[in-house]
């Protein structure tokens, strides 16, 4: 009845990092940003979500495994970088120089995915112990570790490639060495429990389509493999 | 018939308020919330909460009661104004309070900048969440204190300076015994508020285990990773903020019932 008086409108929660793009590509959709492990627990929790957008392909793969989401599609992928504020008060020009003492390292949470791609690049650079030892906060999404570092209270911060281009002015980018570069593959699925499949799934259609892609790749985003 | 409409409507709020506090409790035993309470993080996060709440408490009341006793006895320019500044933070979005926080303390702040100069640096430390716990909670101890004070009789305290005593023991002797049950009402409210301190803690001080990582934040952190955990941190600050709302009634209404002449009493009621 609803749907015949108005054009459905989908409900999609989507990683923090795609808080900028997303709206550019579905201009129609409501949007929920956060960390995607958040969402996908709100997801489990029974929450209206149509679409779930992932920073991983775990979480999606994980609701698929336990029937709350179709199979996900890889739709972009991203890189992880290290940010300072412009000012770089620390002095930091490598990945290495995290370690030294003093140094206000701001991190994700476990669990976030950019929190765990960050573990996963410390541990293959033999750095985690050291640079554990620096972290002054775990935020719980990307955007929250970005402010720290742009506001110049943290020294340094592991982000997304996309999003330290959202505040170019205010950071520098750190590139970390390839060999350490981990593979961030984005995943959305179409919640089981939606009552707009077909808009659910055409919105997953639509992201892998050329204009999507093209608005994705403006925004910093890697082609989905 | 409008009777049963206000039974139903008040039925209907109680029920509402009543139904998530059950959820809480009903998908814990209360032998999972005891164990999940020896659960590090819960034990980290409890003490974190608790250390910084009595000091950001011990701040509010030091600070706060002779703000409190200045606002309610002395008329001056400009008292207006100083009266919506102590109760501004109570109505500011928690999130408003802790970007001022950072603009204000921040290690590139108004002020923050000359303290990181001095070798002092605010942010991401306890003395941050301290800070973030004192500005949120304190208007619910001073608007209480001031009430308690302006209901305090006069002259009582200027028959205590007509019999010689000093401003400072009148203060002491008469007008704090006077207000004692207005300070220690607006000491439980402002404690409770500053237990459940989110937003401005995570903006100000981050969140970090065993350092700044309160109850509050540890229940958003273990959200998506224990589910259970959180239940039984959540279950906790329940029963604090139950117990502390509790003993207030129950010693509300014992003074006023031991006691016919407490108008700090008439002062608390009224605005609580």
């Amino acid at each position: 009845m609803i749907r015949l008086l108005a054009a459905v409108h989908l409900t999609v929660f989507a990683a923090a990092s795609l808080t900028n793009v997303f709206p550019l590509i579905n201009r129609a959709a409501t949007y929920s940003f956060g960390g995607s492990n958040m969402l996908a627990a709100q997801i489990e929790q029974g929450a209206p979500a149509d679409v779930f957008a992932s920073a991983n392909t775990k979480l999606p793969a994980q609701l698929h495994a336990k029937g709350l989401c179709d199979t996900p599609v890889v739709f972009t992928r991203n890189a992880l970088v290290i940010v300072v504020p412009r000012k770089n008060p620390a002095h930091i020009r490598t990945v290495g120089d995290l370690a030294r003492r003093g140094i206000k390292v701001d991190v994700a949470a476990a669990g976030v995915p950019v929190g765990d791609y960050t573990t996963k690049v410390l541990r293959t650079l033999h750095l985690l112990a050291a640079v554990s030892k620096n972290i002054v906060s775990r935020e719980t999404d990307v955007r929250g570790v970005l402010t720290k570092v742009a506001l110049g209270e943290a020294d340094a911060g592991f982000v997304y490639a996309t999003d330290a281009r959202t505040v170019s002015a205010k950071v520098r980018v750190i590139q970390l060495p390839a060999r350490a570069e981990p593979t961030i593959k984005y995943a959305a699925c179409v919640v089981t429990s939606s009552h707009h499949h077909a808009a659910a799934q055409a919105f997953l259609t639509a992201l892998l389509a050329a204009p999507a892609q093209r608005k994705l790749r403006a925004a910093g985003f890697l082609a989905a493999p | 018939m409008s009777r049963v409409a206000v039974c139903a409507a008040s039925l209907t709020a109680l029920v509402f308020l009543l139904l998530p506090i059950v959820a809480i409790f009903a998908h814990t035993s209360p032998a999972h919330l005891v164990h999940q309470l020896s659960n590090p993080v819960v034990r980290d996060a409890f003490i974190v909460s608790l250390k910084t709440s009595l000091l950001a408490q011990l701040l509010i009341v030091l600070f706060g009661t002779p703000t409190a006793y200045v606002l309610a006895t002395r008329r001056f320019p400009g008292h207006a104004v100083a009266v919506t500044l102590v109760e501004l933070p109570l109505v500011l979005p928690p999130a408003v309070a802790g970007i001022g926080l950072l603009a204000a303390f921040g290690r590139v702040g108004l002020l923050g900048s000359s303290l990181h100069a001095l070798g002092v640096t605010l942010p991401f430390t306890q003395s941050a969440v301290t800070i973030a716990v004192a500005y949120v909670a304190s208007p619910l101890f001073v608007r209480q204190a001031i009430a308690a004070f302006e209901a305090t009789d006069p002259n009582l305290a200027a028959a205590a300076r007509t019999l010689g005593a000093g401003p400072v023991r009148t203060f002491f002797r008469v007008v704090l015994p006077l207000a004692r049950g207005g300070l220690i009402a607006g000491l439980a409210l402002s404690f409770a508020r500053g237990l459940g301190e989110f937003g401005a803690t995570i903006m100000f001080a981050g969140s970090l285990e065993h350092v700044t990582q309160t109850l509050p934040l540890a229940i958003y952190a273990e959200f998506d990773q224990n589910f259970s955990a959180t239940l039984a941190m959540s279950g906790v600050l329940v029963l604090i903020s139950a117990v502390l709302l509790l003993a207030l009634r129950i010693g509300l209404t014992w003074q006023r019932s031991t006691s016919t002449t407490s108008p700090s009493l008439f002062g608390l009621s009224a605005s609580s």
